[in-house]
């Protein structure tokens, strides 16, 4: 028996054949962030884009005591 | 023994935990940690260090996100371990995950603010350059939870 079921996948058009969609990612890093980003486009549009940002380090406050 | 000027190395920590006021302060209704949230910020917002508190005034909007942002995970007391004490420091317990989100505008800040305090008073601003999401989720990892990495920090 022939297996039809076709991979789909949550987009602003509903959900879509995974195979009809062009998906492409790219990165960011930098000193303070890393950014990962997945786009999933259908003739052009993105119709998914997810981000996920890793925060490398938070802020700091240095607190300093004046001499009497 | 000698005596050396110092601010104790507790006293971080308790600013942290809320245990000091030196000016006007709130009357606290338990001894609970607060509840805290994070909203996100349009690119063309304009959120920094003299932001006091929660605003929807630039805040990112579109299909489900909700004003005001989401519920930060708290699990993890302020600590000052992991070296001479000195630096004392909290982090989320978790990522700040934002559903499955449609936010076509640039944003590229984030505020954690107090949702308990009244004043829905202003924590931390973080940014990370120009993002939108399309039908997805937007996740946001917070860094390592330590004395060189946490997201709040006071040395």
């Amino acid at each position: 028996m022939q297996n039809t079921d076709e991979p789909l996948i949550y987009t602003i058009k509903g959900n879509l054949p995974i195979k009809d969609l062009n998906y492409s990612h790219s990165w960011e890093d930098t000193d303070t962030y890393m950014k990962f980003i997945e786009t999933y486009t259908l003739d052009g549009e993105i119709v998914k884009q997810s981000a996920h940002v890793y925060i490398k380090q938070g802020q700091q406050l240095n607190s300093e005591l004046e001499k009497i | 023994m000698a005596n050396t000027q110092a601010v104790p190395k507790t006293f971080r920590l308790d600013l942290l935990n809320g245990l000091h006021a030196f000016g006007t302060s709130v009357v606290r209704g338990t001894t609970a940690a607060d509840a805290f949230k994070a909203a996100l910020y349009l690119a063309t917002a304009t959120i920094n260090a003299d932001s006091t508190a929660y605003t929807a005034t630039g805040e990112v909007s579109g299909s489900g996100y909700t004003a005001g942002g989401i519920a930060v995970t708290n699990a993890t007391a302020p600590a000052n371990t992991g070296g001479t004490g000195v630096v004392a420091f909290w982090t989320p317990s978790a990522s700040l995950a934002f559903g499955t989100v449609t936010l076509s505008t640039s944003f590229d800040c984030v505020m954690l603010y107090n949702n308990t305090a009244a004043g829905k008073n202003a924590v931390s601003v973080n940014t990370f350059g120009a993002t939108t999401v399309t039908a997805a989720t937007f996740t946001l990892t917070m860094p390592t939870n330590d004395l060189t990495n946490g997201l709040i920090r006071i040395a």
